[in-house]
């Protein structure tokens, strides 16, 4: 254990570390060494004597005790210290005796610091593994070595040395000259000597070595690493150069993929560091792609361009050049832009040219023919093919429904065809020479009455079809109700379509429609009708008699013809297609009857009547009760692409900007300027048509059907208005009434004016306007 | 509710009954038995906080019995659970008088009442009916239209919106198969919905109604279903579908499908189809604006004064959500109202206002009546007035109703 630190002392050149180990082996020596030491000093003095060699008592003591007492052994050692290289066994004795003697260490300390620097070479390598392993741990290696082996590997080490310094020379002239003396090369070399010896463990953190320092690499290995002479620091400037240098532009232009990775692989991890750092930088900041994207979404936050590191200095000016140029284009780009039409003024101005239009809806008692009068209507006015008849008639026929087939051009649901009854609205358009009709064909069964309302609503006039066979069932049923209907949602003009006359017996017989029309004009003019706006036309919609084609004035129907003009030209008289004007200025205000797709450009379409305004494309409308905006992209007016629509039309109108759950059938879209309010309950005046009290009812505005409920009875009217009773318990049927109405779940849009029918299990009990409007 | 031990006194009213709650339904017995300044003891788990002496503190959750004197009664109708707030009446070493304590009843646990004033008429009736053990009609139903359906279970106190679907659906259009591809989406949605609610296991009977063939279209749906899917409880199901007219999808029009005979023959409640068949009486009697039907809370104390709601057809419908009320006086208003129609030898009804004819019943301002003889102008003797009741009108929804209130402020509150 001495002797390892001993030796140890010698390898290190950290005195100040050993100075503590001097005084704990002074100590060490055990009695029986010194006695040991008593006995042999003489000898070998002896013998050394008569070598005529000189050696004080310390220096035989030490010979000894490395020799394990072996007195031949000490001797030729000491014989051959001084003999052979004394001005080397000098120093280390020097050294050697500073570890005991406090003169010996001062002089060895100064000659040691004067001959290396090892400090400054400590401090290079600190940190690094292999130059912080403690001496202790060092030294354990050496002692396996016999003395005799050291004096062979003193020689050979400093032969290596040698050739690892030519080496060295060779490989870089340029660098520091290392003006080492031989002598002090071969004693540096001895001091490192038991490194050498150690240096077998070493490679594994050489190899870490030469990532720092590029090209030299694989020679690095070989020399001591703790070799002083090239001064850390100056290497890698030195050896930059010489990197940067090496792969040329062109060379990295002309070498191929194999040799560039050879050329990485040799690189060191310094230069690999280095390189890369230069490529991170290249991709630190955002790509110029993103930084492109993000300018314009955040136009106006530079801030995240700033955040580019020194290269992106090219991309920061790039991005704000950027920022300037797609800002202004963004906006406009996805959005239909408004061409600022004056629309009322277009309306009015092209007023002359146009056609007047009207839309009809088709009421009457469920099975009176009103869809297959629709589509002889359709069939006669050449709307629809002979062809497409055909095909229907092959079809219905196989269901067993031959007489179905002009109602399929209007029932095209599957189950509507299927059971032979019309549930929804349908609705088709057509022109005559004077006028452009919509159809709305309402379903006449009662279930639907909900659909009928919404049909109705969106209709100028009303076609009533009555089953002349079987008019008792409809004054009980639908025909009643959807007259009722069709007067509270405010039609004035109706035409009384006498249908399946040729059915009846006898065929066209007059006074079979006679008693009809007295009938139907006694519950019309009843319920509101004035009887100028009332008409009737006898006809039978399957063969298509007085629909489209006059009959024949002889023989049976000889008084049709001489009395009364076709279905057609009746609606042609009646179309006025007149609209004040300034419900074309008002605030927009469409319901909408469906929310559909419209087909692959148009995603989300809405269609419906506008009930008062103008829109155009590009214009920004609201829904309500959402509250969301859309923008117009398209308008369709009987399928026609159209720059603007107004009042009275039916329309669609393809819109952006908004999700599909905001819009629902029943929700009204107005002008984003003056949205309808939403209300959760209302005042009501209504006329009874049953017998109501408080109760839950259904409350319809046009294609809205929600639930609420009759909160309190108010007052009891007459004709005139003028109040007839306070808190009333009940309000019997005929009576008007002021009611007040509480949706049960969220609003409805809502203004004072607007149209409201209620109905309670399953039929109409009250029809009315809103009177005022609550929260 | 199993009634396990009471100690009332047929005099007084005083002393207590110890009821065990075993289903949801009984939950809303306990609503509306459960009264403010009412003594309840159940049992509950208390958070007991210790502080040692050197300061550190521990939490322990305790299980004890307590007794509170009620404040707030809160009632879940979607969970069936009923939340009752109040003040410790009798301490215990975990819990000091006058702390503050919620107390969540729950199933399968005991829990004591004692009425504040004594268990009343109203009380007692509500205890009968609470601990009647005949078997109980429930019933599901779907009341649907295009894009709507409300999936609702009605028990024989209550009707429970448990689920609404509504879809947007595309209008027919010649040449698109939209409408109906949404139409089959449509019933998948509700479909789903639908199982998610019902038990399949043990399936009761299943309702659709709606107008047109929108229920029979579904039901034909639910039979593919059935056919192709491997659900094999489905099969169950199916024969216990009945297909119903219906005026609208909206839950108003339940009272038309409860009251068809499609549905009564099917539901055993005989409570119920009496009550819907009285309130049906009384909508044809006002219907014809006949001297013989009242309705509000002033006309028919005044004609129960005169003694026209008594014997040989008086009828009083009443909404036990006036018996709910936090304040004494218009509790005992309305018990009072209802002893007297007892007494004339007149018919009570107490119509639960979770029911359908509960519901038509909030309407009218929870109370009718329907006279032994007619009296004109009954309106015009009370006068203008309609007060007493205003507070419940303005709620058509019925929350107040049903006593869904804020929760207390924990002052220290009970682990759930």
């Amino acid at each position: 254990m001495h002797r390892v630190k001993n030796i140890e002392y010698d390898d290190d050149d950290l005195y100040a570390e050993d100075e503590e180990a001097d005084g704990e082996e002074e100590q060490a020596y055990t009695d029986e060494d010194r006695q040991n030491f008593d006995d042999l000093t003489p000898v070998v003095r002896a013998e050394l004597n008569e070598a005529g060699l000189q050696a004080s008592d310390r220096e035989i003591e030490e010979a000894l005790y490395y020799y394990y007492w072996d007195v031949v052994k000490s001797v030729v050692h000491l014989k051959n210290t001084r003999t052979s290289r004394p001005r080397q066994q000098q120093a280390k004795k020097e050294k050697a005796k500073s570890k005991f003697d406090q003169a010996a260490e001062r002089s060895a300390s100064k000659t040691g610091r004067s001959s290396s620097p090892p400090l400054p070479a400590a401090a290079w390598f600190d940190g690094i593994p292999w130059s912080t392993v403690p001496p202790e741990l060092e030294g354990y290696l050496i002692p396996v070595d016999p003395p005799r082996a050291r004096s062979k590997l003193l020689g050979g080490s400093s032969k290596l040395a040698k050739l690892a310094e030519e080496r060295r020379k060779k490989a870089a002239s340029s660098q520091t000259a290392q003006p080492v003396p031989d002598t002090r090369l071969s004693s540096l070399d001895r001091l490192s000597k038991p490194k050498d010896t150690k240096e077998n463990v070493l490679p594994q953190h050489m190899k870490q070595e030469p990532k720092k320092y590029p090209i030299r690499k694989k020679r690095e290995l070989t020399p001591p690493p703790k070799e002083p002479s090239p001064p850390p620091e100056e290497e890698p400037k030195e050896e930059l150069p010489n990197l940067r240098a090496s792969p040329t532009e062109f060379a990295c232009t002309l070498s191929t993929p194999t040799s560039q990775a050879a050329r990485a692989s040799s690189m060191t991890l310094g230069d690999l560091f280095g390189s890369s750092t230069n490529e991170e930088n290249t991709f630190k900041g955002p790509s110029p792609d993103d930084t492109i994207l993000r300018a314009q979404q955040h136009s106006k936050d530079n801030a995240k361009a700033t955040k580019q590191s020194a290269n992106g200095i090219a991309k920061k000016t790039e991005a704000l050049k950027l920022d300037q140029t797609p800002s202004p284009a963004t906006p406009t780009q996805p959005k239909i832009k408004s061409k600022g039409l004056d629309v009322p003024k277009l309306w009015v101005d092209g007023k002359a040219k146009r056609k007047p239009a009207a839309a009809f809806v088709v009421i009457g008692h469920v099975d009176h023919g009103k869809s297959t009068l629709m589509g002889r209507l359709l069939l006669d006015t050449g709307a629809v093919s002979q062809r497409d008849i055909d095909k229907y008639k092959k079809q219905a026929t196989e269901l067993g429904k031959a007489s179905f087939a002009l109602a399929w051009v209007m029932d095209t649901g599957s189950e509507e065809r299927e059971r032979g009854v019309t549930v929804d609205i349908a609705q088709h358009h057509f022109s005559t020479n004077k006028v452009d009709f919509t159809i709305l064909d309402a379903p006449g069964h009662r279930d639907f009455v909900p659909n009928m309302i919404g049909g109705a609503s969106m209709a100028d006039l009303a076609v009533l079809v009555v089953d002349a066979n079987q008019l008792e069932s409809g004054m009980k049923g639908q025909t009643r109700e959807h007259i009722l209907l069709a007067k509270a949602c405010g039609l004035k003009r109706i035409v009384v379509a006498v249908n399946k006359l040729d059915s009846s017996s006898p065929p066209w017989e007059e006074a079979t429609f006679k008693n009809v029309k007295d009938e139907v004009t006694k519950l019309l003019t009843a319920t509101g009708f004035a009887t100028e706006d009332i008409a009737f036309v006898p006809c039978s919609g399957l063969n298509g008699q007085n629909v489209v084609k006059p009959v024949p004035s002889n023989g049976e129907t000889g008084w049709v013809a001489s009395s009364s003009s076709t279905l057609l030209q009746e609606l042609e008289r009646s179309a006025s297609g007149n609209i004040a004007e300034a419900t074309i200025k008002a605030s927009l205000r469409m319901q909408i009857a469906d929310v559909f797709r419209g087909g692959i450009t148009n995603p989300l379409s809405v269609s419906g009547r506008i009930a008062a305004g103008n829109v155009q494309v590009g214009d920004s409308v609201v829904i309500q009760p959402s509250g969301e905006t859309a923008a117009v992209r398209g308008i369709e007016a009987n399928s026609d692409g159209v720059e603007w629509a107004v009042a009275s039309q039916l329309c669609t109108l393809h819109l952006t900007d908004i999700e599909p759950q905001h819009l629902r059938a029943g929700d009204v879209l107005c002008g984003a300027s003056k949205p309808v309010p939403v209300v959760k309950s209302f005042v009501l005046q209504i006329q009874a048509l049953e017998s109501i009290l408080p109760q839950g009812v259904d409350v319809h505005v046009g294609r809205l059907h929600a639930s609420g409920s009759i909160a309190a009875l108010i007052t009891t009217l007459d004709t005139q208005g003028e109040l007839l009773k306070k808190k009333p318990r009940v309000i019997k049927a005929g009576q008007r009434a002021n009611v007040n109405v509480t949706l049960s779940d969220g609003g409805a849009p809502l203004e004072v004016g607007d149209r409201v029918i209620l109905r309670a299990n399953g039929s109409t009990v009250a029809a009315g306007k809103v009177e005022r409007t609550g929260s | 509710m199993r009634l396990i031990k009471q100690t009332i006194q047929k005099k007084d009213g005083s002393g207590s009954a110890t009821l065990l709650p075993e289903e949801p339904e009984d939950m809303w017995h306990a609503y509306n038995l459960i009264r403010a300044n009412d003594l309840l003891r159940a049992s509950a788990i208390r958070k007991i906080v210790k502080e040692s002496a050197a300061g550190s503190r521990s939490v322990d959750r305790v299980h004890t019995n307590l007794t509170i004197r009620v404040t707030k009664l809160d009632f879940d109708t979607q969970a069936s659970q009923l939340h009752v707030s109040g003040r410790v009446a009798e301490e215990n070493k975990h819990v000091t008088l006058g702390s503050y304590h919620t107390l969540d009843l729950e199933l399968q646990r005991n829990f004591t009442l004692e009425k504040a004033e004594g268990w009343d008429s109203v009380a007692l009736d509500t205890l009968k009916e609470s601990i009647n053990q005949t078997a109980k009609a429930q019933l599901w139903a779907v009341i649907m239209q295009e894009g709507l359906a409300n999936i609702c279970l009605i028990t024989e106190h209550q009707t429970i919106l448990r689920h609404k679907v509504e879809v947007s659906l595309p209008k027919k259009r010649a040449g698109s198969s939209d409408h109906d591809k949404a139409l089959q989406k449509f019933y998948q949605t509700t479909f789903d919905s639908l199982l998610r609610q019902i038990d399949l296991a043990d399936p009761k009977p299943l309702l659709l109604a709606s107008p047109g063939f929108t229920a029979s279209s579904f039901q034909q749906y639910i039979k593919t279903q059935a056919a192709s899917g491997a659900n094999k409880q489905l099969h169950q199901l199916v024969p216990k579908i009945t297909v119903a007219h219906s005026a609208s999808a909206h839950l108003h029009s339940l009272s038309e499908v409860l009251s068809s005979s499609a549905v009564t023959s099917k539901l055993s409640d005989t409570k119920f189809a009496r009550e819907t068949q009285l309130m049906d009486r009384f909508f044809d009697l006002m219907r014809n604006d006949d001297a013989r039907a009242w309705y509000g809370p002033k006309e028919c104390e005044a004609a129960v004064e005169r003694g026209a709601v008594g014997k040989g057809g008086g009828v009083l419908l009443i909404s036990n959500a006036l018996f709910r009320s936090q304040d004494i006086n218009t509790r005992k208003r309305w018990v009072q109202l209802v002893d007297e129609v007892k007494d004339q030898g007149g018919e009570v009804r107490v119509l639960s206002s979770m029911h359908e004819s509960g519901k038509r019943l909030e309407g009218l301002g929870e109370i009718a009546a329907i006279l032994t003889y007619p009296i004109e102008n009954l309106d015009e003797e009370v006068g203008d007035e309609h007060g007493g009741i205003d507070d419940l009108e303005n709620d058509p929804d019925g929350s107040a109703v049903n006593g869904i209130e804020g929760r207390s402020e924990a002052h220290e509150d009970i682990e759930i």
